[in-house]
């Protein structure tokens, strides 16, 4: 096959594929389905409307903020509406009496916003929706290797984000500290009640078990599918740097979440049976002697946390940067620089990140010998992030770039990352950190990371592989309108935060800081501002959602089944790929990234192509299994 | 369409994709108890009380450990038996190995069950009491001038749920009401003023009929007045607080009047003085009637005194966690000092600590007053139990767990024996290993939990 | 691996062999657990070794890693090492000084 436009027919018409068994009904289709693409559609749906949710509670709190005290707009429009206008009423009546958002309420969109961007939304956008799609497309197989288990894990995932949900409306109201549940503060919230099951906080615990559940079996599903179902000749260092860093990643979830399930089986223990893990002796309450055993401790809770959530921040930029890394050769026309650098750094990213995890601890009180050891894998983790970022923008240098809306957030993210990433290693030296921990600094560090970081990336990826998924372009005019603003605001709204940390705003202040007028008073306007950075942010977002609605049945048709004119496996399937995904056997010749290689035809060279100069003999077994 | 590997190997890899799920996910599990493992260890050198030794029943969890390696060879055998394409030997040791999970988890029931019937009592000074309560448990008894509902959280109001069965001694609940004190009045049936003076009772009707009244007086509480004399018997786990005149329970509802009495009647079986500053001026020896108790625990100290001295010449006993365990820590084993002595000398039989053995033991009243806090053996007792109960129920479900999975391949694929034995062989392989990591577990959790 | 049923076939024994061995074990360490030997830490240790040497048992043998694929190995190689940084990490975070008194209490100050 040479790499010319050709288009398959889809693959469910083709009649070779419908022969063998008969269609399946709606239902197991496209709700029970195990179709990994049905599946990474399901969770990037799901995953979109948490983030969108969870960036709704944001502005909430960054109205309580900017005007403490002033009623929240449109309480009124909202309690007006027909089918939702009672239960608003309801729920204002008790968490913000006369529109005024409470500090509970506050705290608890708080710890909401959090949990649901970092667990209901980013990992399930970068980790499971783009790496299920993805993935066993790129290493030419026809499905996950436990396709059944991998439904389970979506349902599972599915199971604990209702419960989430559903948490808002019990009589306690969803948890309410923080995204961390610090213990004793979130083993004594709610805890003298009529029934310790029935509070928010407990519900978060359990909703955290079925998430974990749910990441678990599906990266026990990745790793096996990217060892065992590798087409003929994908060897691994032919695999898209893409599907290293979902192995990398799915070595994160399997080994780090655990740790959190224990964390959250033992807090459950704590606030439901009374155990003391998490609970000091003689801890008083509300000037009440507790009637707990005591003898636990509040710091292995935060090391139980801290092991899952350091190696976590890395599932979520990891696949950032395996978006990125596919994004930016194909529309630089350059092979991607250092592709066996970026793995190996890949790699030790990944077991670094299992090293440093009590530099979120510093002002526990450690021994000095233990922080200098955390202080110094902190900074050398810093290097293979550094080289990742590195090979990203060399891989620029001297490209032929298509500034099309997937580039320019691919593009962009390098800088915005770059930010974040070096704004993470003052934090890095405890000397530093005992003065910018729990400010504002950090939130603009991490953020700077995930949000314009990682979610610029799951832009870029949404954007890239529309056309494969619904067989439709999405408008590229619409999708400079979401980019620009986007940008703009990201900056506007965590730019000014890096000096509000530096004059001392702690990050939980429900008020914004007015009640400490006397030292904030000059840095309050930027309150304001960060605000409306949000709300702009907000209004760049209905591009995107519009051109996303408007694209799914309206988009201009692909006429060619490899669009861009890339190089991986995904490129050779039908469009949309049906089950089963490909219509011969996928054959790899070639490493992923030949862009621009002298002497061939075309600026192209895909690994499907055997034709072309450089073509090699597959070198692992043939996949012995039949395509029907 | 079918998926590669789920059979035969992959040549470069070398493995089917089952085996590679199977491992990851141990090494999950691994992660997982070890998060746990670790938790032990934190909260074993961070405890500030006397870490349990030999307190579980040793003889169960050895029997248990004895079942579970059992059941590690058979099934092993079982797989071995797919291998050799001998259905008897498959069939059978698959059996016999879920029959062995189900055996450890009859076990472990009863075991779980002791130390739930089981209490201690840590008293002011910090001597603990071992025992166990009356059938009722323990409860303050207390006389109601008034109630006040709490509309905001109680639907029905809690307290009607154990005020209605007081233990048939008399002075219950409304006993001058009924003819006889065993005969127990339903609290529904128990009338009540409410501050109009309007008569009511807390049947459900009632009930909602007050709250909707309440609810269009926009109010949140409403103060009842017994009509006839109302005595309860309240559980102190539904209180959020207590005084001499006052009960507050969890769900907000409020009675007013007077505490008769809060004392706390124990079974004793182990007086444990370590945590005392003085072992003979222990507040035990007063809640003691009988002073031959402490004769007793006397004598039992001397003898271990004795036996540490000509072991360990010239070392100080107070230094010796062992010696304060058996010297210290003081074994009741019958119900007068006398009857003690008796046992002591015949011997304690071997098997008097499974559940089946009869035991009497002294009882004892102890005042409120003199209680610091008190709980059954479960996780509320200290971080021992509670450790000991999280580790050995996730232990548990995993057992039950594996049982399941290969009652499925016993029921389900035991056909394939004839039509794809290597299909056959590779499930109860997988099975195999994950019960086998289930009995690595218990492997530690035995002499971490039980002996050392 | 073990696969053609007459190699399986004289793995039977040793299974046997192992399932009696660990049998035995179980009875010493209970009976190790009731010794004195003068410190409970040199308890700790002596027990916790034997548990050791019966889950090698299990994992070389029941669990064939005496025979497995290097990938096996690595999987577990790499959890074996988080496990052991998390048992060391947590507790040393907070106390330099552990390891020094843990050697001490079981061999003794020197
Ligand atoms: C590149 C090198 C990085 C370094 C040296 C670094 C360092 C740190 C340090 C020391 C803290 C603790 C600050 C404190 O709480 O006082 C921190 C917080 C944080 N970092 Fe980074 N970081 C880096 C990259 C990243 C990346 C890539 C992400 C995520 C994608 C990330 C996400 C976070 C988050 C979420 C927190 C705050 C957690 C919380 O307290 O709620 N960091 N970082
Ligand atoms: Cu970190």
């Amino acid at each position: 096959m040479s790499a010319t436009t050709t288009t398959h027919d889809h693959a469910h018409d083709d009649p070779a594929h419908d022969h063998a068994h008969h269609e399946p009904g709606w239902l197991y289709k496209y709700i029970f389905s195990t179709d990994h693409k049905v599946i990474g559609v399901q969770y990037g749906l799901s995953g979109l409307l948490f983030l969108l949710f969870g960036f709704f509670l944001m502005m909430v709190m960054r109205w309580t903020i900017a005007y403490p005290g002033v009623p929240l707009p449109g309480i009124e429009f909202l309690s007006g509406l027909p089918v939702i206008g009672d239960v608003v009423v309801h729920w204002t009546e008790r968490w913000a009496p006369g529109g005024i958002v409470s500090p509970d309420l506050y705290n608890m969109f708080g710890a909401m916003h959090g949990t649901i961007m970092v667990f209901m939304g980013i990992v399930p956008l970068g980790f499971a929706a783009f790496g299920n799609y993805v993935m066993p497309l790129q290493i030419g197989a026809i499905d996950m290797a436990f396709p059944k288990l991998n439904a389970w894990s979506f349902w599972l995932f599915f199971i604990g984000g209702m419960l989430m949900m559903a948490s808002f409306f019990l009589p306690t109201g969803a948890a309410q500290t923080g995204w961390t549940n610090y213990s004793p503060l979130a083993t004594t919230t709610h805890y003298i009640v009529k029934n310790t099951w029935l509070t928010g906080q407990t519900w978060w615990l359990a909703a955290m078990v079925f998430v974990i559940s749910s990441s678990l079996l599906g990266s026990v599903n990745f790793i096996t599918t990217l060892l065992n179902l590798r087409a003929r000749g994908m060897t691994f260092f032919r695999l898209p740097f893409f599907c290293w860093a979902m192995l990398v990643t799915s070595f994160l979830l399997l080994l780090a979440f655990p740790p959190l399930e224990v964390a959250a089986i033992l807090q459950l223990f704590d606030r439901v049976f009374g155990s003391s893990f998490f609970l000091p002796s003689g801890l008083i309450q509300g000037g009440k002697l507790l009637d707990i055993s005591g003898g636990g401790s509040p710091l292995l809770y935060q090391h139980l946390f801290w092991f899952l959530a350091h190696p976590e921040v890395y599932v979520l930029i990891l696949p950032a940067f395996a978006i990125i890394s596919d994004v930016i050769p194909c529309n630089a026309r350059r092979p991607l620089w250092g592709y066996k650098m970026m793995v190996y750094s890949a790699l030790t990213l990944g077991f670094l990140s299992f090293l440093v995890w009590a530099h979120h601890m510093y002002l526990t009180g450690m021994g000095t010998t233990m922080a200098t050891y955390f202080q110094i894998t902190t900074v050398l983790i810093s290097v293979p992030s550094v080289i990742l970022l590195t090979c990203l923008m060399i891989s620029l240098w001297g490209g032929s770039i298509r500034f099309n809306t997937q580039m320019l957030f691919a593009t962009a993210f390098l800088p915005m990352f770059g930010i974040g990433g070096l704004t993470g290693l003052p934090l890095a030296f405890s000397f530093i950190d005992l003065h910018l921990h729990d400010t504002y600094y950090v939130i603009g560090h991490f953020h700077y990371v995930v949000a314009p970081g990682t979610i610029f990336a799951l832009f870029a990826g949404v954007y890239h592989w529309f056309p494969k998924v619904t067989g439709r372009f999405m408008n590229d005019t619409l999708g400079k309108f979401h980019f620009w603003p986007s940008l703009l605001f990201m900056n506007v709204i965590f730019g000014p935060m890096f000096v509000q940390g530096f004059s001392g705003f702690h990050r939980r202040w429900y008020d914004g800081g007015k009640a400490f007028e006397a030292t904030t008073k000059d840095l309050l306007w930027t309150n304001e501002l960060i605000s409306f950075g949000a709300w702009g942010l907000a209004l760049a977002q209905v591009f995107f959602i519009v051109n996303l609605w408007l694209s799914i049945k309206g988009g201009k048709k692909v006429t060619n089944d490899n669009p861009w004119d890339a190089t991986t496996l995904e490129w050779c399937t039908p469009t949309p790929p049906g089950h089963g995904n490909f219509i011969t056997e996928p054959v790899t010749y070639r490493g992923p990234y030949e862009y621009s290689v002298p002497g061939h035809a075309t600026d192209f060279t895909p690994q499907f192509d055997g034709q072309a100069s450089g073509a090699s003999a597959p070198a692992t077994a043939p996949a012995v299994a039949s395509h029907h | 369409m079918e998926i590669p590997y789920t059979v035969t190997a992959r040549p470069d890899t070398g493995l089917w994709n089952a085996k590679i799920g199977v491992w990851l996910f141990l090494a999950s599990e691994v992660m997982l108890f070890g998060g746990l493992f670790s938790s032990y260890i934190f909260l074993r050198l961070g405890a500030d009380y006397f870490w349990p030794i030999h307190e579980l029943n040793v003889k169960m969890g050895c029997f248990n450990t004895a079942v579970l390696i059992g059941s590690s060879v058979t099934i092993v055998m079982a797989w071995a038996g797919v291998k050799m394409r001998n259905y008897k030997m498959y069939f059978w040791n698959l059996l016999i190995t879920i029959l062995c999970a189900f055996l450890f988890l009859t076990v472990k029931f009863f075991e779980y069950k002791s130390k739930i019937e089981h209490y201690g009592v840590v008293l002011k000074d910090g001597t603990i009491l071992l025992g166990h309560q009356p059938e009722e448990g323990y409860r303050y008894k207390f006389n109601a001038d008034s109630v006040t509902l709490n509309f905001k959280e109680a639907d029905p109001p809690y307290f009607m749920r154990f005020a209605t069965k007081p233990a048939g001694e008399h002075g219950g609940a409304h006993d001058e009401h009924g003819s006889a004190p065993a005969e127990i009045l339903p609290i529904e049936t128990v009338k009540f003023k409410t501050e109009s003076g309007k008569e009511t009772t807390l049947a459900p009707a009632d009930f909602q009929a007050l709250k909707s009244e309440a609810k269009a007086a926009k109010k949140d509480s409403l103060k009842l007045t017994p009509v006839q004399p109302l005595a309860f018997h309240a559980k102190p786990s539904k209180l959020a607080s207590h005084s001499e005149k006052s009960l507050a329970f969890l769900d907000g509802t409020l009675i007013e009047g007077k505490l008769v009495s809060d004392k706390m009647e124990l079974h004793v079986d182990v007086i444990d003085t370590r945590a005392a500053p003085d072992a003979d001026k222990s507040m035990a020896w007063a809640i003691f009637k009988d002073a031959g108790w402490k004769k007793a625990f006397d004598e039992s100290r001397e003898e271990h005194l004795k036996k540490f001295n000509e072991t360990h010449p010239g070392q100080d006993p107070m230094k010796s966690d062992h010696y304060l365990r058996e010297a210290l820590r003081f074994e009741v084993h019958g119900e007068t000092p006398a009857a003690h002595e008796a046992k002591h000398k015949e011997g304690v039989g071997f098997f008097d600590d499974m559940p089946w053995a009869e035991h009497h033991y002294p009882t004892v009243e102890i005042e409120g007053k003199d209680i610091q806090r008190w709980s059954n053996f479960l996780p509320k007792w200290n971080t021992y139990y509670a450790i000991y109960f999280t580790i050995t129920g996730l232990h548990g479900a995993h057992v039950l767990a594996g049982a399941l999975v290969m009652l499925y391949f016993l029921v389900f694929n035991s056909r394939w024996f004839k039509t794809d034995p290597e299909h056959l062989a590779n499930r109860v392989e997988t099975g195999g290993l994950f019960w086998h990591f289930v009995d690595l577990v218990w492997i530690f959790l035995f002499p971490l939990l039980y002996l050392l | 691996m073990a696969n053609s049923p007459e190699e399986v076939a004289k793995h039977v024994k040793t299974y046997l062999k192992v399932g009696a061995a660990l049998l035995f074990l179980t009875a010493v360490t209970v009976w190790l657990s009731y010794v004195d030997f003068g410190t409970h830490s040199r308890n700790m240790a002596i027990g916790l070794t034997v548990a050791t040497f019966k889950t090698s048992l299990v994992v070389l043998i029941f669990m064939h890693m005496n025979h497995e694929r290097p990938l096996i190995y690595k999987f577990m190689l790499f959890s074996m090492l988080l496990l052991g940084v998390m048992f060391t990490l947590f507790v040393f975070v907070h106390d330099d000084g552990l390891i020094m008194r843990g050697y001490q209490a079981v061999f003794g100050k020197h």
